[in-house]
């Protein structure tokens, strides 16, 4: 009750319609996503009180996965990295005179994949949060080990790159004054590296301009199958083609969210692994089969809901968007964890039911004004990128009021570009900056409270237990090197 | 005589990783030669240099360990850079607006970037492009000064 009752104010209600929008539009224009979208509007916010300010980053965030099915279904062009199964049989879908029907179910299976969500995320995260009171130094140090070690497993990349650019984002966030001796670290007297590198900067570089620099200039224009608003609604035979993806979906993404790694990514792909393997028509998969929609979209939902859980209750980010927002909790001066439960119920409450209400608006949203949003698509690219490129200056500015931060985002945009060329994906390195002071005080306040032993993390059963899974993790991914190491050898042995 | 070791010495080429790794590991040695400072402190009371010292043990062993399965990545010569020159002229154009952003505020500055990369970079038509070029500056100063109440800077000329 509390929830909807900050939710449903009126202008709690026009920041969650705001980030919708925005996050509808961010989520259909190739070239830029939530990531990028949220860090832009981040300074847009600091007037507004935290409730506000997290609707409406949160909208932009799971608004993206939804828009993101608009330009898949319409162009074959995935909006978003989580709707490029989508693409598949959306496009063939729309192809087939099908386009409402596809962006129908796609925009039906996402709200009710974003509902469930929603409400698994209410049962869950209280339980979870009076859980982790029971978390100190060494209990946080295991948790965030396991988190980036799960990262680097799950990664789609080898694991060490990604461990690599995991170490590089510590690294990174260690730039700045050391919180227990004052010591500047790497700041090269320079003022404003003093208060370290903020995470808009290197995730506006990485994600937003590294994105544009890779990209060579092209048009978006006269491929977009539009839809008529009279052929918006699927057949019954699609409906109940639809529903058990819908379903399966919304439990196989939201529990995918919940573990470290772009889960709204994965969630798709297996989504449509899964329905494509348990179909009885697997042959129609990738010539318009309504399930290869429903379940990748219904999944890409699921997981963005679910991925708040480890945020809202242990403080946890297990994605770079994630880690993005809750640093615009952190500037706001309202830490998530364990404690935001009982600190600030109106923040937790009001923005899980903020939450219920976003997804009815996107539902709205996505649907009849569907018209409106394809023309936008239709703006070329060689004017849209320097639009980006315009919010993308304008966003990391208006943070610090500091072009130190424009410039350490052109750097990092320059080193996006040059991740991407070597095969490296920069989302480690994001989760590593955000971690990074987290990381550094838990441990050495674990060897501070045992006296410099390391025998501490095995002593305490949480730490104990969450390292043992991290040795099997790493136990596992050593597997398959080796693995991978012999039949390299074996096939090198039968060349020669 | 044994062709084979030959043979194989030949087939080694410079692939992606051997650079890619080895960036990392000479960018890991030059910080911790620049971290000689920062005291380790103790296992009982850990200094301001012990992690970023860990961290950059670990990012130079990893940096070796990519060198090592190098074999396994594309040849350096398969990259293609078709898109450098155009990413070139983007990030000097963004450089240049950020050196003036101060000087000439916003509204001028941002004009200038959008008419530059339209127009120069683009070759898009000339007057779509002013149009565009002007109208988006003074529309998002208008939104971000009235509607989001975050002013944007105005440079030494007022506007």
């Amino acid at each position: 009750m509390l929830g909807f009752s900050v939710a449903l104010q009126p202008d709690v209600l026009w920041y969650a319609f705001l980030g919708c929008l925005v996050g509808t539009l961010v989520g259909m224009l190739p070239g830029i996503g939530p990531l990028a979208g949220i860090s832009i509007l981040l300074p847009a916010t600091f007037g507004l009180d935290a409730t506000k300010a997290i609707v409406m980053l949160a909208g932009i965030y799971y608004g993206s996965q939804y828009g993101g099915s608009t330009t898949s279904i319409l162009m074959r062009i995935p909006g978003e990295a989580s709707s490029v199964m989508t693409c598949i049989d959306g496009h063939a879908m729309a192809l087939k005179g099908r386009a409402g029907a596809a962006l129908c179910i796609a925009a039906v299976g996402s709200f009710i994949a974003g509902t469930v969500g929603v409400v698994i995320l209410t049962l869950i995260a209280p339980p979870l949060a009076t859980f982790a009171l029971r978390f100190g130094p060494p209990e946080y140090t295991a948790l965030l080990m396991l988190g980036l070690i799960f990262l680097a497993y799950m990664s789609p990349t080898s694991l060490v790159r990604t461990l690599l650019m995991a170490a590089t984002g510590l690294l990174l966030g260690m730039i700045g004054i050391d919180g227990m001796t004052g010591h500047f670290r790497y700041s090269f007297d320079i003022p404003e590296l003093g208060d370290g590198i903020g995470i808009v900067p290197v995730a506006v570089g990485l994600f937003g301009l590294g994105e544009i620099l890779s990209t060579p200039s092209r048009s978006v224009t006269d491929r977009v199958v539009a839809p008529r608003f009279a052929e918006l609604l699927p057949t019954r035979e699609e409906w109940r083609q639809s529903v058990m993806p819908i379903a399966r979906g919304s439990v196989l993404g939201f529990l995918i969210g919940i573990l470290p790694g772009s889960a709204h990514i994965i969630s798709s792909f297996l989504s449509y692994a899964l329905e494509k393997r348990i179909s009885k028509n697997p042959q129609e998969f990738g010539q318009g089969a309504v399930a290869g929609v429903a379940g990748p979209e219904s999944a890409n939902n699921a997981a963005s809901t679910g991925a708040f859980v480890p945020m809202l209750a242990l403080g946890l980010p297990t994605g770079p968007v994630i880690a993005v927002l809750m640093a615009a909790l952190l500037i706001h001066g309202v830490p998530p964890g364990p404690t935001l439960v009982n600190d600030h119920p109106e923040v937790f409450w009001g923005f899980v039911a903020s939450m219920y209400v976003g997804n009815l608006m996107l539902l709205a949203l996505n649907l009849p004004l569907v018209g409106i949003f394809v023309s936008v698509l239709r703006i070329p690219y060689a004017y849209l990128y320097p639009l980006i490129i315009m919010f993308c200056i304008l966003g990391v500015y208006e943070v610090n009021h500091s072009t130190v931060d424009v410039w350490i985002m052109l750097i990092m945009g320059v080193v996006g570009y040059a991740l991407r060329k070597f095969g490296f994906d920069p989302a480690p390195l994001v989760l590593g900056l955000v971690i990074a002071p987290i990381f550094e005080m838990s441990l050495r306040q674990s060897l501070v409270m045992s006296n410099g032993s390391w025998t501490i993390f095995f002593q305490r059963p949480i730490a104990a237990s969450l390292l043992t899974v991290c040795a099997v993790v790493i136990g596992l991914a050593v597997l398959s090197l080796v693995r991978s190491q012999m039949d390299w050898r074996n096939s090198i042995a039968k060349d020669l | 005589m044994d062709r084979k070791p030959l043979m194989i010495l030949r087939q080694v080429t410079v692939r992606q990783d051997h650079i890619s790794g080895g960036a990392f590991v000479i960018a890991g040695i030059i910080v911790f030669l620049l971290s000689g400072d920062l005291p380790l402190g103790s296992m009982a009371m850990p200094g301001a240099g012990m992690m970023p010292k860990l961290v950059l043990v670990l990012m130079i062993g990893f940096g070796l360990a990519l060198v090592a399965q190098a074999h396994k990545s594309p040849p350096l010569a398969a990259l293609e850079w078709d898109d450098l020159p155009h990413a070139s002229c983007v990030i000097m154009a963004a450089a240049a607006t950020t050196a003036l952003y101060n000087l000439l505020g916003f509204r001028i500055t941002m004009a200038l970037m959008l008419c530059g990369l339209i127009v120069v970079v683009e070759r898009q038509n000339i007057l779509r492009a002013v149009l565009f070029g002007l109208g988006i500056p003074l529309f998002t100063d208008i939104l971000f000064g009235y509607l989001l109440k975050s002013p944007l800077p105005r440079g030494t000329f007022g506007f």
